[in-house]
């Protein structure tokens, strides 16, 4: 059997390179790439801002103040999606076990390739070239015996980087690097373990396990094994991910919003956006989650269990319209979102009344028509009063098929 | 990008995919010296190829709706 190798790709600056790429006017300007709500922050930022201080998460004025000549780049999801599916096509030329990580992001595992693409630095430079020519952007990177090295690697040299970490030369790597570099290690999880005497991946992979254990519980071994470079988790091609654990949609409104009329329509539009998508892939949840998120970031979440297994919007609806209705509003409201989730697959019962089969069917004439003329062409009046459409944002759990495939324009 | 949304005649050259060569615009004729990107988007079940193209001068976005055979001229700069 081969030794296990895995490429990790990430995709330098992606937006904003896209951004460069379609605009020769903006190729080596600062640029940020920005949603189109009136709030919005900075979802990428090209390199040439970057050097000014420039950050994704950066509100507009932040972002001006840190760099002047900032040129703000409304985002084109669509844009993104398809050139992600495209490099994705590009990386199956090269191994069929590709895992989507990101709408940037992509693992491949390149476990004995090397007589048909030849060493992994050539197989690298070649998946380079074909990015580059097909589409004019570059990418680093990192090849390890697993994925934990292979994105450590790959965030090591930015951008257009090639970094390889090999079993031999991983000790070495390991033993001055902070722990908060490792993926799957954040600020918090890096102070607690500061207060531990933990600083460096060395440390970390020495600690006694049954200290880690006792502090952490059951990721304290996974802990010390990260410590070591070690790591099991499998590449999980595409059309292979585990089934969603939950379905849901949130937007940030164009302004805070108090009046109930006005976020019970924002409510029935993501209960319509949540049941169709479930509908699309055959899927029922059978509790509902309604969030509200305050001006000052306080989030309230609550769900209901409902009697049965539904993806009827109406359902749904009414259901996100209980929470709220029981709920006194703090303050005006910020973002709303709703969620079906303990998900079950396929048709688990006939509708008993014939109501409920009527119901049903309408449904299923809504949903041929949306997806044969685009979304919200036939859908309900009341989400017309007030709701103006805005590009959302690409959520981290983006894949390019299934239910994560998130039509966000 | 100011947004256009308007119907317009195109030459293209439907050779190895789709290349946009001119375009016909408020009675000027524009040629297209570059494409500058491409990307594919689907409004339904409709297949849109969308161009980045400049003159020279000015950039625009171009549709190709591949179902209605359609071309648009989406946004200038």
């Amino acid at each position: 059997m081969k030794a296990p190798l895995i490429m990790h790709i990430d995709m330098n600056a992606f937006f904003a390179s896209v951004e460069q790429r379609s605009n020769p006017e903006l190729r080596g300007k600062p640029i940020a790439v920005i949603g189109s709500a009136k709030r919005t922050v900075v979802t990428t930022a090209s390199y040439e801002a970057r050097r000014f201080g420039v950050k994704t998460g950066m509100n507009k004025w932040e972002a001006r103040k840190a760099c002047p000549s900032l040129i703000f780049v409304i985002g084109d999801n669509q844009k993104y999606i398809d050139t992600s599916v495209r490099i994705l096509a590009i990386l199956k030329d090269f191994s069929p076990r590709i895992e989507a990580y990101s709408i940037d992001e992509a693992f491949v595992d390149i476990s004995g390739t090397g007589s048909l693409f030849g060493s992994p630095e050539t197989l690298a430079a070649s998946i380079k070239d074909r990015i580059r020519k097909d589409l004019g952007l570059t990418c680093s990177i990192g090849i390890a015996p697993n994925k934990l090295l292979a994105k450590l690697a790959s965030d090591m040299k930015k951008p257009d980087g090639l970094v390889i970490i090999t079993e031999e030369s991983k000790a070495a790597l390991l033993r001055d690097l902070p722990v908060g570099e490792l993926w799957g290690i954040g600020p918090k999880l890096t102070m607690h373990l500061g207060a531990m005497g933990i600083r460096t991946c060395g440390q970390l992979g020495a600690f006694p396990e049954s200290i880690l254990r006792e502090r952490f519980g059951i990721i304290g071994e996974r802990l010390k094994s990260m410590g070591q470079g070690m790591d099991a988790s499998p590449i999980v091609p595409m059309g292979e991910e585990e089934e969603a654990k939950s379905v849901g949609h949130s937007t940030t409104l164009p302004a805070d919003v108090s009046d109930k009329a006005v976020i019970r329509r924002y409510i029935l539009k993501l209960s319509e956006m949540v049941g169709a998508r479930a509908r699309r892939h055959n899927l029922k949840g059978r509790k509902v989650s309604l969030t509200l998120r305050y001006p000052d970031f306080y989030t309230f979440s609550t769900q209901r269990t409902l009697p049965s297994y539904t993806n009827d919007t109406h359902s749904i609806y009414m259901t996100a319209l209980n929470i709220l209705e029981a709920q006194r509003l703090r303050s005006a409201v910020r973002l709303i979102g709703v969620s079906i989730f303990d998900i079950a697959k396929g048709s688990l019962q006939m509708p008993l009344f014939e109501e409920d089969r009527k119901k049903e069917k309408l449904l299923e004439v809504m949903d041929s028509l949306n997806m044969h003329f685009g979304e919200f062409t036939l859908t309900w009046g009341t989400i017309f009063e007030e709701y103006e459409s805005e590009a959302g944002v690409i959520s981290p759990a983006w894949r390019p098929s299934g239910v994560k495939m998130v039509n966000v324009k | 990008m100011a947004t256009i949304k308007e119907s317009i005649k195109v030459v293209a050259v439907f050779d190895n995919g789709i290349k946009p060569a001119k375009f016909k615009w408020k009675n000027r004729v524009y040629k297209v010296e570059e494409i500058a990107y491409t990307w594919v988007s689907r409004d339904g079940s409709q297949n849109i190829i969308h161009f980045s193209v400049t003159d020279g001068a000015t950039l625009f976005e171009l549709a190709y709706n591949q179902s209605t055979m359609k071309w648009s001229l989406e946004q200038t700069a």
